[in-house]
């Protein structure tokens, strides 16, 4: 222990123990020149003997090598502009993609104790399901010890005075505000004192972005009444700026759960067991942990089991997961963000074996400066040490550069997707760490191979040059390949036709219900709006569906069918939806009105499940097949492999129903004509009318978006690889500049000469190749559930990648060479 | 002379005083009848390390000569080492001797 006090105190104070052991060693000397002796040896050698005892050789040499590092770098820009830029690249893409995964999942959220914030969902073997009802909620929250509170947010949209657009509203627990530690810009937010007692006034929170658009910032908004769905409420207060809500469900306006029925009369969204409604979240009572509160929480589910037998799930259990950051992560999202990490990784192995093949390049051009250093007496040992600190100086500043890359590259993705506003692109600790983490990886990957040549001067480049090349073109070839399948498949989705029509198709969702309706209402209402519906110029076909397409609901059985995984997409169609949505019906027919116990099966789920027979008429769970329709992916685009099950509407669906209208012409001008006659049939409803071609839009710029971000990556990586070669073969050539001028002389053609400089490439390049198109067909099966229907060994898109890939390799290796060939044969062969 | 001996011999001289870097080199000499010399390329750098490892210390006094010099000291740590050092001596001389009498 005292002698780390005693090493550190001679670092501190190493000028004046150094003059002391000088002036000791002085003394000594005198004296003994006295005595009449004088044999002293090295004085400068003894000095550096007796100052190694103090154990700091090591940070001295170190010193020297980073500064030597420093102006050995400094006297070649064009290495270092080059290493550094190349090593941003590559480095900056694993920063950018680590950052916004640090964002996503690491990074907690800014409120109160986020740690101990779980989201609870209910789970069973067969069924999945985000929400649970309020009054299941609430039990939850009254008997639960593990848990000191209990959140619960709900979705809606309201019409706000008389505007056209509705606003987006969330309902939350009163108890939301507070136990998310948030405090109001202006007025107060939501107290479960005040808001949730049996009587208390309509009271809305404003979203500060809102306020600050519909109400110019105005502070005096707190306390005046507007109207939500047509309702008088006072405002209280408004949220604070920046605040990031949970699970990136922002709002425009907030309103206490409770007072969900004042808003939409006749809902039993606070009493219904048997439906979903709300999102819940739990706050871990302190010393609790997670899977406690599952223990507990799987108790009382088996309680209620006993109070509501239908209502409960055989097997249920109500999972948690971590809810204090950005978005919920569930493992199957981890294959996702593994699959980027190695992509990004990619990029960085094709990045270091770049750098690394110039650093070997440099190395054979420095073999003088090496001779002359192991002349005097260096040991390899010491070269080795002095090239990887080259090497490390050069990633930390590329690290360094790399960062700043991916920093603005992030302040700009956030720019333009309309991020929540507390989310910035500063790097934290975590972001740091890794950059740190990817400079010392980098120095292994580039630098350790070629210092460890160097240093012991082996004449093994040739080989080493060969494996560097091949390792590039290899990594090149699958981010070229995985680009061009997602490229493929981005032009699948947008010109091919998807099975359904949605050119000329309005959804109209009534909320029937949200507002209580009964199903007998509901069918009522439903035969009403449908007659007037039918009755419009240019509407062809008006149907029902429980779960609209392209909308926000989607259902989904994932089981096995023959020992093969499938996912089902079940939906409960009325007899006409085949026709609205421009299904074609193979075989067999659509339903009769109101049929009972009948499906209507998706050609691919017909083949799997009956394979080689004729399906109709076989039996499906409790339902008979009465026809199959054309594979239509409406709920499931990107996924090919989906297969879509169709059950006829029963009268008991009826309130959850969406209408759909098909027209002739453009759908835009049925808008407004469907809000009227949804609101003449009943004023009390805000139906949600929406363009099935928006939702596909949306969801097609999603797929454009990923597609030419891969693609721009694959090429960045295969312009490294091209310049790569482009560098060696051209400091190969250089180096053979005699060898071929004899050559020419002695009459070889042009092609032979360029074989013969060519010929050390050749092997790796096409290994090379091999080894990706190979690695990419391994793997890509991931990729399958994103390619919407593209087969993930789709031959065109492997064929492109290859192409594009040789085309750029052979232009990397030709324009060198053929810059040898057009030599001045005398002057070459005369200079040595 | 054995090399790991020379720590050994230092602690036991400064046992009896403080002494500048000359003065322990002379002492040594003189009190192994000339037999053991100890080089300056060996002594500072030995007295460096017992300075690390806290077995003497130095101080700043004036040498017969008149001249400002460190002499160096024995410290209760270096006191114990000694001690755990001559008894190894003892043991493991003892064993040598064994042998070479009676093998």
């Amino acid at each position: 222990m005292g002698e780390i006090f005693r090493r550190i105190r001679y670092l501190i104070n190493r000028r004046r123990f150094d003059a002391e052991l000088e002036s000791d060693m002085e003394f000594h000397r005198e004296m003994a020149a006295r005595a009449g002796r004088s044999n002293f040896g090295n004085t400068l050698r003894m000095r550096e003997q007796a100052r190694e005892a103090w154990g700091w050789t090591w940070l001295d040499r170190l010193a020297q090598d980073l500064s030597y590092a420093a102006r050995t770098l400094a006297h070649s820009p064009g290495f270092t502009v080059t290493a550094v830029l190349v090593l941003a690249i590559g480095i900056g893409v694993n920063v950018a993609a680590f950052s916004l995964f640090n964002m996503v999942a690491l990074e907690p959220l800014p409120v109160r104790d986020p740690d101990s914030l779980v989201r609870l969902q209910r789970r069973s073997p067969e069924i999945i399901s985000g929400q649970m009802p309020y009054a299941t909620a609430m039990f939850y929250r009254d008997h639960a010890k593990t848990l000191s509170g209990v959140l619960t947010m709900m979705g809606a949209r309201l019409s706000i005075e008389d505007d056209l657009e509705p606003v987006k509203t969330n309902f939350v627990s009163a108890n939301f505000f507070r136990e998310l530690g948030a405090t109001a810009a202006y007025g107060r937010l939501l107290v479960a004192e005040r808001d949730e007692a049996a009587n208390a006034p309509p009271v809305v929170v404003l979203g500060h972005e809102f306020w600050q658009r519909r109400f110019g910032a105005d502070p005096d908004i707190v306390g005046k009444v507007i109207h939500l769905n047509r309702r008088p409420v006072t405002v209280v207060g408004v949220e604070p700026f920046g605040f990031p809500s949970l699970d990136g469900q922002g709002a425009e306006v907030w309103l206490p759960m409770t007072q969900q029925p004042y808003f939409f009369e006749g809902s039993k969204v606070l009493t219904d067991v048997s439906n979903g409604s709300v999102r819940v979240w739990g706050r871990l009572a302190r010393g609790a942990t997670a899977s406690q509160a599952e223990q507990e929480l799987l108790g009382l589910t088996n309680e209620l089991r006993k109070q509501y037998p239908k209502d409960i799930w055989k097997d249920e259990y109500i999972r948690s997961d971590p809810g204090g950051h950005l978005h919920v992560m569930e493992p199957e999202m981890y294959k996702v963000t593994e699959m980027v990490g190695v992509l990004t990784l990619l990029i960085l192995a094709v990045t270091c074996a770049n750098l690394g093949g110039l650093q070997l390049a440099r190395g054979v051009a420095r073999e003088r400066e090496m001779g002359i250093r192991l002349g005097l007496g260096a040991s390899a040992a010491r070269i080795f040490r002095q090239l990887l600190t080259e090497s490390l100086v050069l990633a930390l500043i590329g690290s360094a550069a790399g960062l700043l890359l991916a920093w603005a590259t992030l302040k700009i993705v956030l720019a333009k997707t309309a991020s929540p506003v507390w989310l910035s692109a500063t790097p934290d600790w975590r972001v740091l760490a890794f950059v740190v983490a990817m400079a010392l990886m980098a120095t292994l990957l580039f630098g350790f191979a070629p210092a460890l040549q160097i240093a012991r001067q082996r004449q093994r480049k040739t080989l080493a040059r060969q494996l560097l090349v091949g390792a590039q073109i290899a990594a090149s070839c699958v981010l070229l390949i995985v680009a061009s399948l997602l490229v493929r498949a981005a032009q699948h989705a947008l010109y091919t036709n998807p099975g359904f029509g949605y050119e000329r198709v309005v959804s109209i969702d009534p909320g029937l219900g949200q507002h209580g309706y009964t199903p007998a209402a509901a069918g009522e209402y439903l035969g009403q709006m449908q007659s007037r519906l039918e009755a419009l110029p240019g509407v062809t076909v008006v149907s029902l569906v429980k779960l609209a397409p392209l909308g926000h609901s989607i259902a989904r059985e994932d089981t096995e069918i023959n020992g093969r995984k499938a996912s089902i997409y079940p939906n409960w169609v009325d007899e006409r939806y085949f026709q609205a949505m421009e299904i074609p019906v193979l075989m067999g027919r659509s339903f009769l009105p109101k049929e009972k116990n009948a499906v209507v099966v998706s050609e691919a789920l017909a083949r799997r499940q009956w394979p080689g027979e004729n399906p109709l008429g076989k039996k499906y769970g409790e339902n008979t097949v009465v026809g199959v329709a054309g594979n239509a992916h409406v709920n499931a685009m990107n996924d090919g492999d989906s297969l879509e099950a169709y059950y006829s509407a029963q009268p008991a669906d009826m309130p959850d129903m969406v209408v759909l209208v098909k027209s002739t012409g453009a759908p835009d001008g049925l808008t407004p004509i469907a809000k009227s006659i949804v609101e003449s049939l009943n004023p009390k409803l805000f139906p949600e009318i929406s363009l099935l071609r928006s939702g596909f839009r949306k969801d097609m710029e999603q797929v454009e978006l990923v597609a030419s971000t891969v693609t721009l990556i694959g090429l960045v990586a295969v312009a490294l690889a091209g310049v790569g070669i482009l560098g060696l073969v051209s400091f190969s050539v250089s180096q053979r500049l005699k060898e071929i001028a004899i050559r020419m002389a002695l009459g070889a053609t042009k092609v032979q000469v360029l074989a013969a400089v060519l010929r050390q490439f050749a092997w790796p390049v096409a290994l090379g190749m091999a080894a990706g198109a190979g690695i990419a067909a391994a793997a890509s099966g991931v990729l399958r559930i994103a390619l919407y229907g593209v087969s993930n060994l789709d031959p065109a898109s492997y064929a492109a990648a290859i192409l594009v890939l040789m085309a750029i390799v052979g232009l990397a290796a030709l324009l060198p060479a053929r810059r040898a060939l057009r030599m001045d044969l005398a002057k070459t062969l005369h200079y040595d | 002379m054995p090399a790991g001996a020379l720590p050994m011999l230092i602690l036991r001289v400064l046992q009896s005083g403080s002494l500048h870097g000359y003065a322990l080199a002379q002492r040594i000499h003189i009190l192994s009848s000339e037999v053991l010399a100890v080089e300056e390329g060996l002594l500072y750098p030995t007295l460096q390390k017992m300075l690390v490892k806290g077995w003497v210390t130095a101080e700043w006094g004036i040498s017969e000569t008149n001249r400002k010099v460190r002499f160096y000291r024995l410290t209760p740590e270096g006191r114990k080492h000694l001690k755990a050092e001559l008894s190894d001596y003892d043991r493991v001389t003892q064993a040598i001797q064994d042998i070479l009498r009676t093998a």
